[in-house]
């Protein structure tokens, strides 16, 4: 195979931030009109190398070729004079502007002194028609769904006629129809010989569009693979290195009475016009972790947001240990025995610029065991602090006086952790709790969740991760598109199963009394 | 009647103005709270340049002359607020407040300096300089106009034109609205954003030296401009940063603030409102505006948040 | 010892920040009188620096003086801060505690300590009105008191000078009465200050706004109040998640803040500093917006504002010491504005350094972290 079946190569890349070494000798090549994914977990340096291939980044070293030639790429602008286009995970794209606008933005067309729109407009919907890629050039970009969002992100792409295009993760954020529309306009692409770079940690997606998949982990390159000659399984494997078998050491759950009754939630989204949630009912009962299950987006923050008081519903009730919560503060909720694990630890968490003991009693800090007559027992809080830093292992630089930004991700979340325990709730609300988190620190907040289980506490964690749903939860509650679409077991359940429901294939009239 | 429509007009020029210079800095992302201080700024300009060539250049020429002189040094001064804010990614309030106090100060020290110096060292600390305003008037039907009238409706069309209708407009809101997406297709945002301040203080200064200028000759610089910065940042967000809008809540602000002009001098004294009630009453109006519409602000998403190109 | 020394070369490095603005800001002025008139040059700025005491001992006096009031709008504009806000609406509501003060000296004839209370409670309700529109309709703060800045200015004149509340406003002189010749038990006593700086002004104020400072150390560092009230201005999403109502935070943080330059106001005029004057005040007053530079210089910290403070009225009254035949007293107030321009940014550079060093000590965390994970495994 001579060299210049590739379109772009990237040889031995390696990217070092201050500590870290996000790409260490990394090489990609992709060949023209293939359909070529990455694939990695989170943060193993996918964005990282797709960042430099787009000029975002320069590498700390080794060389990026186009047509076998050396080019050096310093900025979106020489990307984009090679020919080289992306879609970024968060779209670039400006709300208020029309579609029309945000397409010809950094190349627009004048005619002396002015703009002159029209003969782009006809270039967008000629183009629009070539790919089927269906958005009214005259809307508003904050009127259109995401899935048009992403036309849009594409059709800026063609617009500027790239021929490498390069797409970071773009199925997150769309329903399995708009996935489905993207995967045939990918193909479509690659046919009429753009080459794709697709990244991703999803397999089905990669098994069914990709032709070639390069694999990354912890920066390091794994290698590459024709797609026709491997599975799903031998991915899986590059992809984390071991065969995926978190197992949680635990005994059948033995559920004893209800501690939560939801009826009926409903929340309204912020992002869109239509609820978020759409009259969900459930129980949880102690001694048994549920899970919520489903694909990022489908509701599950508006949810955990309404369970606990930071955002306000408009139907239904909520019943905790008999007594009605529905219109409880926050602080109500947390005192009568709730604890909150939030999705985001730096937004939710943790207040970053305080130091560790003072974010240990975050949820606390009001108790007489820590204030007399509005004056902070310093003395209690630090005894406090010590002995959680001890119990959980949670490790920093310089203890409880630690600001809590200079400690590492999975100690900040084991800080979390412990805060939230240690509080002795009926129920723990958990909301991926292993997010970015490394293999020990998942394994340690697994076990936590399942000793709360056998003290007789009720777990509902809301996860994201299919092993993490299926190894560590006793019943699964799918969420899509704001409803429960079905009630699972894990042991009697596959992942393909469980993934139909996330996918919204399969949906079950599910009863509002979900006891069993 | 008449007085009013005077002083109407003459205000509302001065207000559309530097709203508009604010509008331009916010529109491209930068909060620029020190209008006040470049309005200072380019009046003391402007009226230097009287105040030194008044007697040596033609009219005609020093009008153009000054007008300039007062644009540039608005100009000039908020490349210190673009320094800070664009460049070093400070807060761009605590900014702009420093530049309002040191314009003031400034001002005053280069006055009483020049009136030394003129007077030979005999110790004279005035902070007033007197001029002659002529050249910028003229009479037109029972009313006299002044040129900034004139240019100001100029630059009204030219601000709407350029922001809507050419590829730099284009440019320049994109970087107050987003600009990580006007990066990733190549537009230097520190550049518009500095394209952005330099515009407004163009305006801010012209519009210091049109508020000074037409209505007396002789100006006390301890007062600054008596809080028109402010009040013409008011003006920007009551117009929701459109320049139109703009231009029509700066006659609504100037109507109040020719009625606290003329209130004890005319039938209007019978009313008993005295001038500070009618100074009062636009920033009351802003107030209410702003609470009632605070839930569709139209104001750039990205303004007061300095773009930074490493962080994502 | 490794505490320790971190937590002193981030103090250290804060004062070093603040002197090099300070510095920088002393270096321009010296620039500028050169510019005027350099042979007097070095004698002028020789003047300034010496400030206070340039004329001893009512310099001094005069020094302590104007420090009280500008602690308290520091105060101000600093506890703002902690929560995250912008007070630049220390000037309006230091209006309206003078107002406050002033009515209850000239009309009520109210004892002085019931007139600094009155001063606190006006400024309070302008401080009250920002907060207020930013918790329930989500204005910026710092639109909004610019807004009641100017509101408040004119309200205050127009009241003054009328009369409408009663009469505080003396024809002749164009000013308010003096308090000393109207009401004298309404003027803070000076406890003798006077005689020994051979001044008419230096009350027990400057005690005052020091036992101030300190109570606002306190509740800011020791309290569940300011625990809350940090929280909100660090990370307002987390404060909401730990149960705190930060609206009623905002409220409180500036109607607090407001009270504290309200209090200033009580403190310079009730002290007989000077006379409102009605007529001639189209500009707010400056201890509001000084109140500026010393929280920033200060850091926010309630014991630095008050050295602050002190640094910022040393230099101004120095200013007024410059011989007028060559200098303008003004050039102090361009030192100062100079130093918050620097302000803005050089504390940026001050947490780029902490952050540098949070980062290197964040990445050795990490490796020990990774380390003691391994071995752990290890021995599994």
């Amino acid at each position: 195979m001579g060299n210049n079946d590739y379109i772009i190569e990237m040889l031995n890349i390696t990217k070092e931030f201050p500590g870290i070494k996000a790409n260490d000798n990394v090489t990609l090549q992709l060949k023209k009109g293939e359909i070529h994914a990455l694939l990695g977990e989170n943060g193993a340096g996918k964005s990282t190398l797709m960042s430099i291939l787009f000029g975002l980044y320069q590498p700390t070293s080794g060389m990026i070729k186009k047509n076998g030639k050396e080019v050096k790429i310093n900025n979106p602008n020489d990307a984009n004079a090679l020919n080289i286009g992306m879609v970024h995970q968060h779209f670039k794209l400006v709300e208020c502007f029309s579609v029309l606008d945000n397409i010809i933005l950094g190349i627009e067309p004048t005619k002396g002194l002015f703009l002159s729109k029209k003969g782009a407009r006809d270039k967008v919907v000629a183009l629009s028609d070539k790919y089927g890629l269906k958005v009214d050039p005259d809307a508003i970009i904050s009127d259109i769904t995401v899935g048009m969002q992403q036309r849009t992100e594409i059709l800026k792409m063609l617009y500027r006629d790239n021929e490498i295009l390069i797409f970071d993760e773009p199925t997150a954020v769309l329903t399995p129809q708009e996935i489905e529309e993207l995967m045939k306009i990918m193909k479509n692409l690659a046919k009429e010989g753009k080459s794709i770079l697709f990244i991703t940690h999803k397999l089905n997606e990669i098994m069914e569009t990709a032709d070639r998949c390069t694999i990354l982990r912890k920066g390091k390159y794994i290698g590459t693979v024709d797609i026709k000659d491997t599975t799903k399984e031998e991915l899986s494997k590059m992809m984390v290195g071991r065969n995926v078998n978190f197992k949680v050491d635990k005994q059948p759950a033995k559920p004893t009475e209800t501690v939560l009754k939801i009826e009926n939630m409903t929340v309204p989204s912020k992002m869109h016009k239509n609820n978020a949630v759409k009259n969900v009912s459930f129980n949880v009962r102690r001694g048994e972790i549920v899970c919520i299950a489903g694909i990022d987006g489908n509701g599950q923050t508006e949810f955990v947001h309404a369970l606990t008081g930071l955002e306000k519903m408009t139907e239904g009730k909520i019943f905790f240990d008999g007594a009605d919560i529905t219109n409880a503060s926050i602080r109500e909720r947390s005192k009568s025995g709730i604890s909150h694990i939030p999705e985001d630890r730096h937004k939710h968490g943790l207040v970053l610029d305080y130091t560790l003991e003072q974010n240990m009693v975050l949820q606390r800090y009001w108790d007489t065991e820590f204030q007399k007559g509005g004056f902070i027992k310093q003395g209690a809080v630090r005894a406090f602090a010590e002995r959680l830093i001890d119990q959980y292992d949670v490790r920093s630089g310089q203890g409880p006086i630690t600001i809590a930004r200079s400690m590492s991700g999975g100690n900040q979340q084991k800080a979390i952790i412990a805060r939230e325990i240690d509080k002795n709730p009926d129920l723990l609300v958990a909301v991926q709790p292993t997010r970015g988190l490394d293999v020990g620190a998942i394994e340690y907040i697994h076990s936590q969740l399942v000793a709360q289980r056998d003290k007789g506490k009720a777990v509902l964690l809301v996860s994201l991760e299919l092993d993490e749903v299926m190894n560590v939860s006793d019943r699964i509650l799918v969420m899509y598109e704001g409803e429960i679409v079905g009630q699972l077991y894990p042991d009697k359940t596959t992942v393909e199963e469980l993934g139909l429901y996330m996918a919204g294939a399969k949906k079950d009239v599910v009863p509002a009394e979900m006891n069993s | 009647m008449f007085l009013l429509l005077k002083y109407t007009l003459l205000y509302a020029v001065v207000l559309m103005l530097v709203a508009l210079g604010g509008m331009f800095s916010e529109r491209s992302g930068v909060i620029n709270i020190a209008l006040e201080g470049i309005m200072a700024i380019g009046g003391l300009a402007g009226i230097l340049v009287l105040s030194i060539f008044g007697g040596t250049l033609s009219p005609s020429s020093l009008v153009v002359l000054s007008i300039l002189a007062s644009a540039l040094a608005g100009m000039i001064y908020s490349l210190l607020l673009g320094f800070s804010a664009i460049t070093l990614k400070a807060d761009q309030t605590i900014g702009g407040t420093a530049l309002n106090m040191l314009a003031t100060a400034a001002a005053v020290v280069i006055v009483k300096a020049y009136n030394n110096a003129a007077g030979g060292g005999n110790g004279s600390a005035s902070s007033k300089l007197s001029y002659s305003n002529n050249a910028f008037i003229f009479t037109a039907g029972p009313l006299t106009y002044n040129i900034f009238l004139i240019i100001g409706i100029v630059l009204l069309i030219v601000s709407y034109v350029f922001l809507y209708k050419t590829k730099y407009g284009l440019r320049l809101r994109s970087c107050g609205e987003h600009p990580q997406a006007a990066d990733s297709v190549g537009i230097n945002v520190y550049k518009w954003r500095y394209a952005g301040v330099m515009i407004s203080g163009f305006l801010g200064g012209l519009g210091g030296f049109a508020y000074i200028v037409p209505s007396v000759s002789i100006w006390n610089f301890e007062v600054g401009v008596t809080g028109f910065g402010f009040l013409a940042l008011a003006v920007m967000i009551f117009g929701q940063w459109k320049p139109f809008r703009i231009a029509a809540a700066a006659v609504f602000f100037a109507i109040f603030k020719s009625l606290a002009n003329i209130a004890d001098a005319t039938a209007l004294s019978n009313l008993h409102l005295s001038q500070n009630i009618y100074n009062m009453m636009p920033f009351i109006a802003s107030m209410i505006i702003l609470a009632l519409t605070s839930k569709n602000s139209q104001a750039p998403k990205a303004e007061g948040i300095p773009y930074d190109k490493g962080a994502r | 010892m490794k505490k320790k020394k971190v937590d002193l070369s981030s103090g250290a490095l804060s004062v070093l920040a603040s002197l090099i603005c300070i510095a920088v800001g002393l270096i321009v002025g010296l620039i500028i009188l050169y510019c005027i008139n350099a042979e007097q040059a070095i004698d002028g700025f020789t003047r300034i620096v010496k400030g206070g005491f340039y004329l001893m001992p009512k310099g001094l006096g005069s020094v302590l003086a104007q420090t009280a009031p500008l602690i308290m709008t520091g105060l101000s504009v600093a506890f703002a801060f902690k929560t995250g806000l912008f007070n630049i609406g220390a000037a309006g509501q230091y209006t309206l505690g003078a107002l406050g003060a002033l009515y209850f000296a000239l009309v009520l004839h109210a004892p002085w300590w019931l007139c600094l209370i009155a001063a606190m409670l006006f400024g309070a309700v302008w401080g009250a009105i920002p907060g207020l529109f930013k918790a329930y309709f989500n204005v910026n703060e710092v639109i909004t008191a610019i807004m009641f800045n100017w509101i408040g200015l004119y309200a205050v004149n127009e009241i003054i000078y009328k009369g409408t509340i009663g009469d505080m406003y003396d024809m002749k002189t164009t000013k308010t009465y003096t308090i000393r010749s109207v009401s004298a038990g309404s003027v803070i006593p000076d406890l003798g200050l006077n005689s020994v700086f051979n001044t008419k002004s230096t009350t027990i104020a400057i005690f005052i706004a020091i036992a101030i400072a300190i109570i606002v150390y306190i509740v800011i560092n020791k309290t569940t109040f300011g625990y809350e009230l940090k929280a909100c201005g660090h990370n307002k999403d987390a404060a909401k998640y730990a149960g705190i109502n930060d609206k009623k935070n905002i409220v409180l943080s500036m109607t607090i803040a407001g009270a504290l330059s309200g209090i200033g106001a009580g403190l310079y005029y009730l002290s007989g500093v000077a006379e409102w004057n009605p007529q001639v005040s189209t500009a707010l007053p400056a201890m509001g917006f000084n109140g500026i530079p010393v929280a920033l210089l200060a850091l926010s910290n309630p014991i630095g504002v008050i050295f602050a403070a002190l640094f910022v009225s040393h230099i101004t009254v120095g200013g007024g010491y410059l011989p007028t035949k060559y200098f303008q007293p003004e050039i102090a107030d361009v030192i100062i504005a100079v130093i918050i321009y620097l302000c803005a940014f050089v504390m940026l550079f001050k947490g780029f350094v902490v952050n540098m060093i949070a980062s290197k000590r964040k990445n050795a965390a990490d490796a020990n972290a990774e380390k003691k994970t391994n071995d752990g495994k290890g021995a599994a």
